[in-house]
């Protein structure tokens, strides 16, 4: 007698892989769509070019949002990791009513419609000149990745014991102190993952990025947005490699820093 | 005890903070949530009561119009359609991640989290390129001979649905796989070895016991998806819009803002009640958990 | 499809007698690693049979094979002469108790006791009436419409009990059922499965790594180390005279020490280490004893007699810790070359005038000492 094959398993596992290719193959489908010669886009790319990456590097516009950009996110991660994890750690260690109304609060920007708070912003914004600068975008992104830098703070600040702080204290230090030199470097790798984390949020962001763009600025995802609804050129798809190059790279990065809080927090 | 509270809000003891730090740790953030989350969202609200004179007419108007009844219709329509399609597509790969072991889980992992990670604009326009006239879709229906004219694809409501269901197939993946990881093992033995066949186990245990994370999950991608904009925009058809574009054609070609501010209105506050109604479901740090 | 061969009829309850079970030549590969090597056992019908080894001794995975969890890499699995080898779990017919209860949190204790009915298509009523009687014969009538989580744990595991042998299985396995219970549950639990083992006839294997459990449930217990089956027998024959160094050392407390054989004739003559030559009873050989060849000879610290009064072998002990233990008094010592030496005295007043450190004389019956082959060190 032989162990009968299983074929629940062999059907489950084909419907999975159809899936996870569903998944995939639209975002693998543009890499070599971005060195083709084809000048429309067509399916299978022809030749190889490296022309598409040369026309976006020298673009003034494309670099002008791409820098815009990075900029945005960039001082949006460093607002967004200050204030939630400032929240976060009175939401885990204080004692006030104010934190149930925090976490009712932090839901918001995650339930409301991106449309709702664009259109929002778009017309309180005109009205005080924000619209279209820098500090309007990042005020708006910070709102918008709040919530992810506190799950991934509370995640960690749960998990450093409240005594270690009272230990430090009792030897002398003072409640800032504490954090600062016991708590802060416990947490430190999952707040660069929080940060990671809002500055990829921000840097793809597109809705609330359509409304508040003025006509000379423009984030990236706003000028992929004009050049794909008006001319796909295939420009698009070396834009959109090097996003998913640049989001691989973060996704490791990240991983790397969770794997190291893990052992920090083992090790503590 | 007044002076106690009293003390309490103005003095910390070793583990807790006093009442007066909370208030300060917590001040930017409530700063930040009023001023560019509350004040901008309920002066929509007000302008739509209010302009051009107080009235309900801007609400009346989304419902006894036949063409914005009709948008609402398919705004609904599209997020359940997206959300059913992501269970029926996405339960099994949870269950499969679920099971999986070693580098298998990894890359099953890396398959279902990547896209999350990578731009919905990307992903859009990955699928604007599929649906081209001579995109890989119909090129490779001409080749298999399954017709011999390209088809239509893109701008219109299957393409939309398509991408939709794409981009938001990890939202419905990861509160599943997290349910479905919280069920030991043994329990899929257990019913096994008391007689149960593998489609009776699932259905009388596995699937009610990952219940939770279905309903976390759809919840999700219908709450997301009825507000979802790039995609409907970049793929849709204008015959067939969806709130947001509505909404959007609104501002920027109609300028009509108070008939906007009341569409922003129905949406957000439809949204709102379903996260109350469902608040004990959802939960979105798993999202986060399951991300890490 | 087949569905008569799992349900008899209601009335046989007392007289359905248990299985036998032939596992024959059974291996389980997990890539280079042998979990299970070569394993035979016989079980007879309504026999109570434990699998007691260290972890990774590959108990679980015999269980898991018999209960078509996992399949063997080869060998054949038959219960009452039918090969279950390949068959799937779900149509093997056996109860099964889990370490964690298993009992499924959204049903109800009824609706778990009364899965297996209805997994094999009873009528409702025949199901609930079934399961009720199961829920009274572990104690549990009237907790039906309970949930899981409102009951305790050896509560939770009568429940789990009643759900394996509802559908009267003619075999009950039990993967470390007790482990997760408390001591004091625990010893009630195994009396109770002992009772429904005599009250149900049904054929047990008992997987377990806490041998007093193993030696005081089971008619026979298999010692398992490296996937192998090292001994097979009654508990009395396991603890009074095991079959190689290694159960002698897994079941219960046992002194060691190495010795050399110089001679064997009428009597066994062996070398201590330090220099003293003791003559043996030649059944003290467990193993052929070779002049020359190293051996270890084993006793258990209940067996040494404190004092020269008996007959027997004299050894010194000189005491380095005297702990008072209830029923008897655990003397450490070491042997004159350093070995450690246990000694469990009962009754505590002759002991008054000891001291550690003071130097003590045991004697050791010939008959409780046991010669092995080999060496400890």
């Amino acid at each position: 007698m032989k162990p009968p094959t299983d074929r629940g398993s062999l059907v489950l596992g084909a419907y999975v892989y159809a899936v996870l290719a569903f998944i995939i193959v639209p975002l693998v489908i543009v890499i070599p769509m971005s060195f083709s010669q084809n000048d429309y886009l067509a399916f299978p790319p022809t030749g190889f070019t490296l022309k598409w990456y040369a026309e976006y590097f020298d673009s003034r516009q494309w670099r002008a949002a791409t820098w815009l950009s990075v900029q945005v996110a960039f001082l949006t991660a460093i607002c967004a990791s200050l204030i939630g994890t400032a929240a976060t750690y009175a939401m885990v260690r204080g004692r006030s009513r104010l934190v149930t109304m925090f976490q009712i609060l932090l839901i918001g920007p995650i339930i409301v419609p991106h449309i709702a708070l664009a259109v929002g912003l778009y017309l309180f914004f005109q009205t005080i000149g924000l619209s279209g600068t820098v500090a309007g975008f990042v005020l708006a992104h910070t709102v918008l990745t709040l919530p992810f830098v506190v799950f991934t703070m509370a995640a960690a600040l749960g998990k450093v014991d409240a005594n270690l702080e009272a230990a430090a204290m009792s030897c002398g230090a003072t409640r800032f102190q504490a954090f600062r030199f016991v708590t802060l470097p416990l947490v430190l790798p999952s707040l660069a993952s929080g940060a990671l984390f809002a500055f990829i949020i921000s840097f793809d962001e597109p809705v609330v990025s359509f409304f508040l763009s003025g006509i000379r600025q423009k984030t990236l995802p706003r000028r992929m947005f004009e050049d794909i609804e008006q001319n796909l050129t295939p420009v698009i798809p070396a834009i959109a490699t090097l996003l998913i190059v640049l989001s691989i790279a973060i996704l490791l990065g990240g991983h790397a820093l969770r794997s190291r809080s893990k052992t920090q927090s083992s090790a503590g | 005890m007044t002076k106690a509270v009293r003390s309490r809000f103005w003095h910390s003891d070793g583990r807790r903070l006093s009442g007066l730090s909370t208030l300060l740790l917590l001040l930017p953030f409530f700063a930040v949530i009023a001023f560019v989350f509350i004040y901008p969202i309920a002066q929509l609200l007000v302008i739509s009561f209010i302009e051009p004179h107080p009235t309900l007419d801007n609400y009346a108007r989304v419902i006894d119009n036949p063409v914005h009844a009709r948008v609402l219709m398919r705004t609904l329509w599209t997020a359940a359609l997206v959300t059913a399609l992501s269970v029926v597509l996405g339960f099994p790969v949870a269950y499969y991640m679920s099971r999986a072991r070693g580098a298998l889980a990894a890359f099953v992992a890396v398959c279902v989290i990547l896209p999350l990670w990578s731009s919905v604009l990307v992903r859009t326009a990955a699928w604007s390129f599929l649906f081209q006239r001579n995109g890989l879709i119909n090129s490779a229906l001409m080749a298999l001979g399954l017709t011999s004219e390209p088809f239509k694809l893109l701008y219109t409501q299957s393409a939309v649905v398509i991408a939709m269901t794409h981009v938001l197939l990890p939202f419905m993946i990861l509160p599943i796989y997290g349910a479905l990881r919280s069920i030991p093992n043994d329990y899929a033995r257990a019913a096994a070895v008391l007689g149960a066949s593998r489609l009776r186990t699932f259905l009388e245990v596995i699937l009610p016991l990952s219940l939770p994370g279905v309903v976390s999950g759809s919840l999700l991608v219908f709450l997301t998806a009825l507000g979802f904009f790039i995609t409907p925009a970049l793929l849709g058809s204008p015959q067939e819009m969806m709130i947001s574009t509505l909404v959007s054609k609104q501002i920027r070609e109609v300028l009509d803002w108070p008939f906007a501010a009341a569409l922003v209105g129905v949406l957000t506050a439809f949204v709102t009640l379903l996260a109350i109604v469902f608040s004990k479901t959802l939960r979105f740090d798993r999202l986060m958990g399951g991300a890490s | 499809m087949g569905n008569e061969i799992f349900v008899k009829p209601a009335s046989t309850t007392s007289a359905a007698a248990g299985a036998s079970i032939r596992i024959s030549r059974l291996e389980k590969r997990f890539g280079p690693v042998f979990a299970v090597d070569g394993v035979n056992l016989d079980i007879a019908a309504g026999e109570f049979i434990a699998l007691l080894g260290p972890s990774g001794s590959g108990k679980t995975t015999i269980l898991m094979s018999v209960a078509g969890f996992e399949f063997p890499t080869s060998g054949t699995i038959q219960v009452d002469s039918e090969d279950l080898t390949y068959v799937p779990s779900n149509r093997r017919n056996l109860g099964m108790v889990f370490q964690n209860y298993t009992l499924f949190p959204h049903m109800t204790i009824l609706d778990n006791v009364a899965f297996p009915l209805k997994m094999r298509g009873l009528p409702k009523a025949e199901r609930h009436a079934r399961a009720e009687a199961a829920l009274a014969t572990v104690r549990l009538g009237g907790y039906g419409s309970r949930r899981p989580n409102e009951l305790s744990g050896g509560q939770q595991q009568r429940v789990a009990l009643a759900r394996a042998i509802v559908y009267q299985p003619r075999v009950l396995l039990m993967d470390e059922p007790l482990s997760a219970l408390d001591k004091n549950l625990r010893e009630d639990m195994q009396l109770e499965i002992k009772r429904l083992h005599a009250e149900l006839g049904i054929t047990v294997i008992f997987v377990t790594h806490d041998q007093s459990e193993a030696l005081t449930m089971a008619d026979r217990i298999a010692v398992l180390k490296d996937g192998k089956i090292q001994q097979i027998g009654p508990a009395r024959e396991l603890y009074e005279r095991p079959a190689n160094l290694f159960t002698a050392g897994f079941v219960g407390e046992m002194n060691f020490v190495d010795v050399t054989v110089e001679s064997v004739g009428d009597l066994v003559s062996v070398r201590l280490p330090w220099g003293e030559t003791w003559q043996l009873p030649p059944t003290a050989a467990v193993d052929a004893a070779t002049v020359g060849e190293a051996a270890v000879m084993a006793v258990r610290p209940e067996r040494l007699r404190l004092g020269t009064g008996a007959a027997g072998q004299v050894v010194k002990v000189t005491l380095s810790d005297i702990v008072y233990a209830g029923a008897a008094m655990l003397l450490i010592g070491r042997l004159p070359d350093g070995t450690e030496l246990r000694a469990r005295i009962p009754g505590a007043s002759q002991l008054d005038a000891l001291a550690p450190g003071d130097v003590a004389t045991f004697t050791v019956p010939g008959e409780a000492i046991l010669l092995y082959r080999g060496t400890r060190r």
